[in-house]
């Protein structure tokens, strides 16, 4: 029972609080999937934007809740204007130049912020303080605020998609693109800011997890290769998916490193993914034929 | 006609000669040397800071006629922070750019691999940043040399403050790759010999985003004092999650030399506070020759040294060697190393012990206060550097085991 409480339950704790950050990070990246049939490489680097732009508005304004609205607003421009200048010119084209062009997009937004604020680590203070004791050990509030902010953020997207006529738009566009333009729908602009909306989503993940993580131009690379399974897992298009794969490897993480060297943790984790690619290419939810 | 080609044809003897005789005259031999590093990754800080140190060495040489009469030229290369690259661009700059010294890498792991090449090639190789103990014993060969004070001298210098003035239960907190098992080997074993007891030991992979999984097995440890082995992003994202669990004031925190630069502890002041280590400089060390090599540097590069100073120190060294030798060929460049002394490095006097090639070096005791390095013990070359071990293993019959007292 010792064991459970004082060892066990705050692992659990530690999961679901990464994982659900994964999660938010992961949902932008899978939509675009869905959606735009283009696995964005890029996508780390507008996680590490948001971080970086909520540096810039902090600086500002000392406001982590000014920044927590201005960063996702201001990466979410850039990536409208990045889906309108560079990616919507190839949908007609083969998925690998859409992959290949993505690749270099995070390599001159990478350089670009090493340009701007240099190669140093930096750091964003908690805008929410102390710690709660929780398990028999005292819990950080932010990582607290963290998980409630993230699960309330997947609620909302959630009922976005399936309740919001923009949400609808969106889904249907995933499914067949040609009959929603048939039916008078600007098909161009959903894509624009489905994909705006998804770099906003990245932004508010690099943003959020910035006080834990700190802030440095490799932060999305890292994060990156941990979101692509998680669609991979989840099944590539599928939200719920990405929600529940994010979540398992958040849990799986934590509670496998009790027991096994984290080094390999890390190898189970690639060795999962290997094996659901082998037994089931579409992942847990994915749709039957993607991959397949 | 033919007077107008043979004007033609003593234009363009006169031409040739002219572009012939050119470079003797305008330009200086040229010697090159090879700055390997972290330009990206978890390390990315110190590479840049081995490259400034490098930088302002050569200035500083070429303001006085070079070495040998050659002009120095610095060529940089990333190494990605991994081994394979590092092997990759040291072969580059040995065999494409024909340096006369490689100075790298930053990582410990890119480091030992380095070191395959170097030997390979006999190509002089000085580690300024690196730490792992395999590089002065199994890893061995006569064109090495360094001046980072590694594992084995750390834990000499540090062990016995810990154990005296700080605790004696020490939970072991490593990062896990060459230079965080190194430490975590040499710390235990200087630890248990002192009479301290190691009530934990856990390491984490480099790079590691999230460290909480661990605290719970720090906390049912137990320890007065929580040794980290960590450096680069790793040491900042670790104390800042310490830090949020009420960690960093529950055990009193010592750590390894590089884990953070000074340039980091201003942003992090606060979790650090009180923080031990061991390290060999710091702009506020009062030694006048430590100041006065910081103050040229301020003056460079607008910001305090840091690790650069190593790097700095070495090329003095080599350059000192290669007037010696007068010559660059290797062999004898490296025997002009051996029980050689430079007396204008950064904390003035140096000499390189002959027989493993490491500088005996004096390191200072600091605590953070107020996001300052400040010196509060200073510990001889002479008492730290440990026996010549060449080829042995310092430690061997090493285990992880903990022993229950």
């Amino acid at each position: 029972m010792d064991y459970l409480v004082a060892v066990l339950l705050p692992q659990l704790l530690h999961g679901l609080v990464f994982g659900a950050a994964l999660g938010l990070l992961a949902l932008g990246l899978t939509v675009i999937f869905g959606l735009l049939g283009v696995m964005n490489f890029a996508h780390g680097e507008l996680y590490m934007l948001g971080a970086y732009a909520g540096i810039a508005v902090v600086g500002v304004t000392h406001s982590f809740w000014t920044a927590l609205i201005v960063a996702p607003l201001a990466v979410g421009a850039i990536g409208a204007v990045t889906e309108v200048t560079t990616l919507r010119p190839l949908y007609r084209r083969e998925p690998l130049y859409g992959l290949i062009l993505t690749f270099g997009l995070a390599l001159v937004f990478r350089e670009a912020v090493r340009q701007i604020w240099g190669g140093d680590m930096r750091r964003i203070l908690p805008p929410v303080t102390g710690s709660t004791p929780l398990l028999g050990m005292v819990y950080p509030n932010y990582r607290l605020f963290l998980l409630a902010a993230s699960s309330i953020l997947l609620l909302a997207i959630w009922l976005f998609f399936t309740k919001t006529r923009a949400g609808i738009l969106v889904r249907a566009a995933v499914q067949d693109a040609e009959m929603l333009d048939g039916l008078g729908v600007n098909v161009p602009r959903v894509f624009t800011l489905t994909f705006a909306g998804s770099a906003a989503l990245a932004a508010l993940a690099g943003l959020l997890l910035a006080p834990i993580f700190t802030v440095y131009p490799q932060m999305g690379v890292e994060m990156i290769l941990l979101a692509f399974i998680v669609v991979i897992l989840g099944g590539m298009g599928s939200m719920g998916g990405s929600v529940v794969a994010a979540l398992v490897i958040g849990l799986a993480q934590s509670l496998l490193t009790l027991w096994m060297n984290p080094q390999r943790v890390a190898i189970a984790i690639f060795a999962l993914m290997i094996v659901v690619l082998i037994v089931r290419p579409r992942g847990f939810f994915g749709r039957e034929g993607v991959l397949e | 006609m033919k007077r107008l080609t043979w004007g033609f044809t003593v234009l363009v003897a006169l031409a040739a000669l002219v572009w012939a005789g050119a470079p003797a005259v305008s330009q200086p031999k040229v010697v090159k040397i090879g700055d390997l590093g972290s330009k990206v990754g978890v390390f990315e800080g110190y590479g840049k800071y081995q490259t400034w140190g490098v930088q302002m060495a050569v200035e500083e040489l070429n303001a006085k006629g070079g070495v040998l009469g050659h002009k120095i030229e610095v060529v940089s290369e990333d190494d990605e922070t991994k081994p394979a690259p590092a092997v990759r661009k040291a072969e580059k700059l040995i065999l494409q750019d024909d340096v006369k010294l490689l100075v790298g890498a930053v990582s410990s792991g890119a480091t030992l691999a380095v070191m395959d090449v170097t030997k390979k090639h006999k190509t002089i190789h000085w580690n300024s940043v690196s730490c792992a103990e395999f590089m002065r014993t199994t890893k061995f060969h006569k064109y090495y040399f360094s001046n980072q004070p590694d594992s084995r001298m750390q834990a000499n210098g540090l062990a016995k403050y810990i154990v005296d003035k700080m605790g004696k239960k020490v939970y072991i907190f490593y990062t896990d790759y060459a230079m965080g098992q190194s430490d975590g080997r040499q710390f235990k074993t200087a630890l248990e010999k002192l009479g301290g007891e190691v009530v934990g030991v856990a390491g984490a992979p480099l790079d590691t985003k999230d460290f909480s999984p661990w605290f719970g097995a720090i906390n049912q440890s137990n320890p007065d004092v929580l040794f980290v082995a960590f450096a680069g992003t790793d040491s900042l994202r670790l104390m800042t999650q310490l830090h949020s669990f009420g960690m960093t004031k529950k055990y009193k925190m010592a750590g390894i030399d590089c884990f953070l630069l000074q340039q980091d502890l201003a942003s992090i002041a606060e979790p650090m506070e009180g923080f031990v280590q061991l390290n060999h400089f710091s702009p506020y060390n009062p030694d006048a020759n430590m100041q006065a090599y910081n103050a040229r540097f301020k003056k460079k590069f607008g910001t305090d040294a840091n690790i650069a100073a190593g790097s700095y120190d070495a090329v003095l060294f080599w350059a000192a060697a290669v007037e010696k030798a007068k010559s660059f060929d290797p062999d004898k460049v490296a025997e002009a190393h051996e029980g050689m002394c430079v007396d204008n490095t950064h904390i003035g006097r140096q000499c390189i012990r002959k027989e493993d090639h490491q500088v005996v070096m004096d390191m200072h005791l600091y605590q953070v206060k107020g996001g300052k390095n400040l010196p509060i013990a200073r510990i001889a070359g002479s008492d730290s550097i440990g026996e010549a071990m060449v080829g042995k293993d310092p430690v061997e019959g090493f285990t992880w085991e903990i022993k229950k007292k």
